[in-house]
Order: structure tokens, then sequence, then C-alpha cells
């Protein structure tokens, strides 16, 4: 079994109609034991730029916190906030920083920039930046949430349909996955403000 | 078991005698010239055993041709009333969930009950072979079968093919002149008796809660109750265990099933605190940011 | 020789080097930086003098003080731009390649084994914030103008920008009031070969249409054309 399935996590995010949507499990397992059903694995960056880290549980942490402290250090140097673009790019940065010695985190990044336009991008392990415009998949579902994101998601979904298509997708991608599941979060960010929502998934 | 491969090596297709030809009697005429119809061939070479362990990932060690599933939750226990025996009913493949309507419980005969854990193939199989077996010893004997003797005869069964790959972790359940009965028996030829089993992956969270709550005198319901808890308590805890909750219980005429119990509805029943809704039933609030 | 006399003052702005009149103006759409190419021989090559350096596609820069100097902070500053578009796939805003190139200036005052640096600089350039146009000095302090000037001249230079400018002047008027002010105190006759005239604009970048900021130096020509208009 490989270190990235070590933990379970599925995370996805999706692109709508001048909003974003990402959600992800909240299952901590170490192998097949299932340890923590609260577990955070999105973040929010800035107040329109959140970040998911679908991987190694460890890395999870040491990485966020790095992260904050990078976007805090930009944030007091530059007297502004780190756009979604400009922060997947300090990420992969980071990222191959590690090359040979890497974090097993695959990021996805979903945010809305200074025009209020989506942005979303995913990463492999070591900083490779994969851009789309519909949907970004990660974590041991990810084969699962591909299959559902390609079937549900459709373009200028507005928040209420987007949340809907998103809770949908991973509930029934996790749902056919043994290592990730256990509640789900989900955050839809608007011009107007992110909306944060607590699903109801099976908890086995 | 070396015995078995030597044998074999000099043919590549080896036919088996089946216990029947172990027995003396009736079923010899029944054998024929290939036993009882099974056989299995073997791949050609010196030691088939070996060539087929390429294949074969028994231990969910390897990635091989031959996955063996070995993620489930079974329990049985003996009480007051007769015996229980719950499953839960997931299958997987890897990380992939395969099935979540398993039906681990093997309806061997109306008064004995095997439960899979381990190769889902191999448990049925062999359980068929058993119940086939057992229906033999009603007719030569005129009576039924007595649990003790049926487990020992899937234990012999299997232990022929010890080292072959085998994987099957099975209880076997039922209700003789003795009264009710309750054995394990595994691919390795272990045979226990015992009031309380459990197998498979999910097993040491459901003895955890068989362990702090079994008592030998429950009523019905009671033991419903803890089989229940224990079998949930596992799926929550056990990544490779999950679905529904399918329990058995076994008394003097015979088993009776009970309505399948989906594990999904059962956090949140026993949780009545978490108040969580999937549809947007109000518009969005916006916590602004 | 007292040990301790590289003080701020000895070699620039003020100091008895050679020194260049610079003017820079910053208008709603973008920068102008204007400067004299004065040479202290009439054999000197002039064509080949370079007084005003492109730092990365959005920033430009000018000084006044020791050439060499010069190009040993042109170096610092390009890695600078570099290392920031290694990290954020874009172009350092001004004041950020400002500050910390001001940071490296002020190491240079406290150091040991090592003197000041011997120049003031402009910085023009143009970010998420519009035209900016920044001043750094020997000390490591740094200035934000809407229009200044330095050199020699720069006192008289700087009351002429303070009638002139205006806040909403185009490019164009931006180029007209650089040439001008370094016309002020302009000993001799000035000629394309004899100012060096630079502009921060913006063009449409290819992707989506977006402004891209774009420094260039305009060439001779384009120089002698201002300069037509203007006599």
């Amino acid at each position: 079994m490989s270190i990235m399935q070590y933990n379970g996590s599925a995370i996805v995010a999706m692109a709508g109609k001048g909003c974003v949507a990402i959600a992800a499990d909240k299952r901590l397992g170490q192998r097949a034991l299932t340890v923590d059903t609260e577990f955070q694995k999105v973040f929010p960056i800035t107040d329109r730029t959140y970040i998911g880290l679908p991987g190694l549980a460890t890395d999870v942490k040491t990485l966020y916190d790095r992260f904050r402290m990078r976007v805090n250090l930009y944030k007091h140097n530059e007297e502004r906030t780190i756009e979604p673009k400009t922060f997947s790019h300090l990420v992969s940065h980071m990222l191959y920083e590690r090359r040979f010695g890497p974090y097993f985190v695959e990021p996805v990044v979903a945010g809305l920039d200074k025009n209020d336009e989506p942005y979303i991008c995913g990463m492999d392990l070591i900083g490779c930046i994969n851009f789309a415009k519909d949907f970004i998949v990660g974590g041991t579902a990810s084969d699962n949430l591909y299959g559902m994101c390609e079937s549900l998601w459709e373009p200028e979904l507005g928040p209420e349909d987007l949340f809907e298509t998103i809770s949908q997708a991973l509930l029934n991608a996790v749902d056919r996955d043994a290592l990730s599941g256990w509640g789900a979060v989900v955050h839809i960010i608007t011009p107007e403000g992110v909306i944060t929502r607590d699903l109801k998934g099976r908890m086995d | 078991m070396n015995r078995f491969v030597e044998q074999l090596a000099a043919n590549d297709v080896a036919e088996l005698g089946m216990p029947g030809s172990l027995l003396a009697g009736p079923t010899a005429a029944m054998a024929g010239p290939t036993g009882h119809g099974l056989s299995f061939e073997l791949a050609a070479g010196n030691n088939p055993a070996e060539f087929a362990q390429h294949f074969i990932d028994a231990k969910s060690e390897k990635d091989s041709l031959i996955k063996i599933a070995h993620g489930t939750t079974t329990l049985a226990f003996k009480f007051r009333e007769g015996v229980m025996v719950a499953t839960d009913s997931r299958a997987t493949s890897g990380n992939v969930i395969a099935s979540q309507t398993v039906k681990k419980v093997i309806e061997i005969n109306p008064y004995l009950l095997g439960t899979m854990a381990g190769g889902a193939a191999d448990c049925s199989f062999w359980e068929r072979v058993l119940g086939m077996e057992c229906r033999l010893h009603e007719l030569r004997n005129k009576k039924r079968i007595s649990v003790a003797a049926a487990s020992k005869l899937l234990a012999n069964l299997v232990y022929r093919y010890k080292g072959m790959g085998l994987s099957m972790g099975t209880m076997v359940a039922g209700w003789d002149e003795k009264g009710p009965g309750l054995y394990y028996v595994d691919s390795d030829g272990q045979r226990l008796a015992n009031d309380i089993f459990s197998v498979g992956s999910g097993s040491t969270f459901a003895y955890g809660v068989l362990d702090s709550h079994y008592r030998y005198d429950m009523d019905i319901e009671e033991a419903r109750d803890v089989a229940r808890r224990a079998i949930y308590h596992a799926t929550h805890r056990d990544a490779y265990s999950g679905g529904v909750v399918r329990m058995y219980l076994v008394q003097r005429d015979g088993w009776v099933p009970y309505p399948l119990e989906d594990v999904g509805d059962l956090y949140y029943q026993y949780h009545p605190e978490v108040q969580l809704t999937n549809r947007t039933e109000s518009p969005l609030t916006v916590v602004p940011a | 020789m007292d040990r301790y006399s590289f003080s701020l003052t000895t070699f620039a702005p003020n100091g008895k080097l050679l020194q260049i009149e610079h003017a820079l103006a910053a208008a709603a759409n973008g920068v102008v930086i204007a400067t004299e190419k004065k040479t202290g021989s009439s054999l000197i090559e002039v064509s080949s003098l370079q007084h005003m350096v492109k730092v990365c596609d959005s920033i430009g820069m000018v000084y006044s003080g020791m050439g060499p100097d010069f190009r040993v902070l042109v170096n610092s500053a390009r890695k600078m731009a570099q290392k920031y578009r290694r990290i954020y796939m874009e172009d350092p805003p001004v004041r950020i390649l400002v500050k910390e190139l001001a940071s490296l200036m002020q190491e240079y005052t406290q150091s040991g084994g090592v003197r000041p640096f011997g120049v003031s600089l402009l910085l023009a350039g143009f970010d998420d914030r519009g035209a900016n146009l920044y001043q750094v000095d020997p000390s490591g302090s740094y200035f934000p103008w809407k229009a200044t000037s330095i050199g020699k001249n720069m006192v008289n230079a700087k009351t002429f920008l303070e009638k002139r400018f205006n806040g909403e002047m185009e490019l164009e008027d931006a180029v007209h009031t650089a040439i001008l002010t370094l016309k002020e105190g302009f000993e001799g006759q000035m000629t394309e070969q004899s100012i060096d005239v630079g502009i921060i604009g913006t063009l449409p970048n290819a992707q989506d249409g977006g402004p891209t900021p774009v420094f260039q130096c305009l060439s001779p020509a384009d120089i002698r054309d201002y300069l037509s208009n203007i006599a």
C-alpha cells in the first residue's frame, strides 16, 4: 500500500458561474483503522482562496502551517492578499523544493481572483500544476471522483446548483472507496462570502 | 501437502478425490471414475503450488491477478436462546468497494450456517461441498449431522489443500442433539469450539463490544442488540467492513434470518444529536468574509 | 585617512562625482524616465553608454553616481526580480523590488569590509497599483514620487516639475514634460544622442488582452521626433 493511501482522503473542487466550490471527506485512518472522523483537510488561505490537501496527514498539517507562514509574510511584505493563481505557484514552488524527499500530498486549490473569476487547480506531490476550467479531484477516491464529476458537472452552475453537484459527486465517490468518507464538508466561495456546510454521509 | 504435490507433479491434470473417497460405503459408488466430479487443473511443472502462488495474493500483500479480499466482520455467539450469527456485507477489491450487499452467511442447510471471511469463492465453494457432505450423512445415517461433525468435515476438507493458497476463516453454527453448536474453522486447518467468535478485519472491534456486553442469559432482543452494535462498531472503525447488518438466529427448529439493517442509518440512530441535511431546503446563508 | 570616513554622502547624490541629470514623471497610464548622457570627454563613443536599464519587463532603472556600483546593483536587482518570478510566476511589484534593493544598500552601510554604494537610483515600473516611481539612496532609504529629479540640477528641475506636473497627464505629455525638465539645466545642444528616454506603458497581453506592463528605451529616431515637436 502506497504512503499516499495510508490515511485516506477525498477532495474535489469545482468551478461554477462566479463561484467555486471545494469539498473534502473527514476521515483520518491508519490503513484500515478509522481513527478520526472530524479531520480537517481543507484550509482557508485568504477570504476567498482555499486549499485542500489530500494525502499523508502529517504532511497535511505541516504544509498547512508552512503555507500559512508564507502567506502571512506575503501579506505583510506586499500589503495585499495573495491571488489564488499566485498562491498556487507558491505552493508548486514549495513542493518542488522537496523534489527528492517530497511531501506526500496532492494539493487542490480553489478560489476567486480579484476580478471574481473562478480559479481552480491541482498539483502532484512535487508541484506539477494542473489547470482546469471544470473540476479537480484528489485523494484515494480520485478515480471515483473523476467518474462522478465527468457525469454530474456542467458549465455555468450557480452557488446552489454547484453545492448540490459537488455534494453528490463527493458523497457517491466516497461510498465506493473504503479509505475515505465518514462525513464531508463543502465550502462554496462566492464574491459575497463563503458558505460552509457539513454533509450527512455514511459512517462505514 | 507435499505428498499431495508430489502426487500431482507427475500429471498435468490432477483429479482429487473428494471427502467421499475417504469414506467407505455408499459414497464410493457415487465417486465414479472422477470422485465427486470435483477436479482442479494444475499447472505443469515440478511444483504447481509454487507456480500458483505467483498469481494468488492470499494475504493482501502483493498485486496479484487473484486478489483475495480480507475485509469483513463476522461474529457468532451462543446464548440462552440459541446461536446468534451476524455479519457485515461489504466486499472490497483493493480500496474499491465492490459491493455493499454481499451475503456472508452461507445457508448450508436449514439447521446449519457458515460465515464467510477471507476468500469469498473459497468459502462459498467449500461450504457447498460441506452442504453436500452433510446431506449424504443424513441419507447414510438417517439422522442429521452434528455441528461438531460438520465442522470437522470442513476442517479436514481444507486441510488437504493447506499451502495451496486457500483463504477462509469461517464459523459453523447450528443446532443438533446436544443443543446449540458453534465452531471456528480456518484454511490453516484450525478448528475451535467456543461460545463467542468473531472473524475478519473488523473482528477486534466486534470482540470489544461482545466482551463488554455479552451475557449467556440474554433474551433474544438483547442478543440482537449486542450483535447489531458489535457489527455496527466494526463497520464504523474498519474501512473494509460496512454495508448492512445481516443477522440470523439458530434455534431448535433451525435458523431464521432477521431483516437487514443499513449501517448508514444506524449511525444516525445511535447518534440522534447529529442533525445534518444534504438538501438545500432553505436559501444558502452566506457567512460574510 | 580616518577609518570611519565612509559617510553616506561620500559619493552621491551631492558629492563631487560626475553627476547626471535625471527627470522622472509618472503619468496616469505609465511612467517616463529621462536622463542626460553626459560624458567627461567628447571622444567617448556615446552610443555605447547605457544609463538606463531594464530590470524586468515591468521595471526600469537609472542612476546618478558611480557607474560600476550601478552595474552591481543592476545585477542584484535583475536577480531579485527573477527569484521572485521563479516563486510566484509574475513580476515583483515595484515596491517589493525597491524594498529589497534598499535593504541590500542598507546592509552595505553597516557591514565590515565594504563601503556603501555610490549611487542614487530611480526605479520606474508598473504593477497592480498602477504606475510607480521610486528613489533609493545609498543609505537604504527610499521614497515614492509622483515626479522627481536627481542629479546636479535637481533643485531647479524639481521646482520646474512642481509647476508642470499633474496626475492626469497622458504618457505622451509626460514624455514632453520629462524632456522639458531635462532641458532646464542642459548645457549645450540637446540631441537624440545626448539623452536617453525610457517609458513604462502597457500592452494588451496575448492570453486575455489584459494590460501587460512593458518597459522600453526609446530609439534615437523616436527621441528625435519628440525633440522636433518641442523645438
